[in-house]
């Protein structure tokens, strides 16, 4: 079936549609001619073909016809979701810039306190002459410095296990 | 039943599948870079300003992280928005 329905795809649209209609126009004129006939006189031979035949068309075309509409709405269908993806994929992409930007700036700020409130340690606080003291007399003693260490690996204990 | 059987061969031939596909939206570089691990302590003689500097750095970890994670919320909730906007 989707064969013929490829074959058909390769017809215009415009002919499919014309072809269509005259198929109607004919079944309709056949349907007519057989009824209209039965009073002509020797054109009552013809009734017995054209009636049916006529009839044959006139479903055909209606159906040919019902068929090309529902297939032209869909095509329609699908042209705008089509735009509306097009137009989500643009926004995605833009908010996508936006919080690379934003998530890029964050960090640089972060990176930049950072590194000022460092080097303030380094520059500043480490001159201070009761600190000078306090670093000479008080070094940080081993028991703090195992307990911070372990408390940077606490999330170790949560991945558990290496498979 | 050779009758029912074209009916549905008839009905069935409209049955296709919409040809549009939304693409899954990629993720800003940023935010699938990894969080670094915190900074230990190192030596046995550590002045407080040392382990102070160390802290600091965590604090600016931390932060750098949740950065990253703030920006996948709003990632998911922009993307979401966008998503159900296509109907």
């Amino acid at each position: 079936m989707s064969q013929i329905q490829w074959m058909i795809g390769l017809i215009p649209d415009a002919v499919l549609s014309w072809a269509y209609w005259a198929i109607i126009v004919v079944g309709i004129t056949g349907v007519l001619a057989g009824w209209l006939g039965k009073w002509i006189p020797f054109y009552g031979n013809y009734v017995k073909v054209l009636q049916p035949v006529g009839i044959v068309l006139l479903v055909l075309g209606v159906w040919l016809r019902g068929g090309y509409d529902v297939e032209m709405a869909w095509r329609d269908k699908v042209a705008k979701l089509e735009e509306q993806v097009k137009i989500a994929e643009q926004k995605s992409q833009e908010t996508n810039t936006v919080i690379q930007e934003k998530v890029v700036e964050k960090t640089k700020v972060i990176k930049g306190k950072t590194e000022y409130i460092t080097q303030y340690i380094d520059k500043e606080v480490i001159k201070n002459q009761e600190i000078i003291k306090y670093i000479e007399n008080c070094p940080v003693p081993k028991e703090i410095i195992n307990i911070h260490n372990q408390a940077v690996d606490m999330n170790k204990a949560a991945e558990g296990p290496k498979k | 039943m050779k009758y029912i059987i074209l009916s549905l061969a008839i009905l069935l031939s409209a049955c296709t599948t919409a040809p549009v596909k939304q693409k899954f939206p990629d993720v800003p570089k940023a935010l699938i870079e990894k969080c670094d691990s915190l900074k230990k302590v190192e030596g046995d003689r550590v002045a407080i300003t040392e382990m102070l500097k160390v802290v600091v750095q965590n604090y600016g970890m931390y932060y750098e992280c949740a950065a990253k994670v703030d920006g996948w919320q709003e990632w998911y909730n922009d993307q979401k928005r966008i998503y159900e906007s296509v109907k």
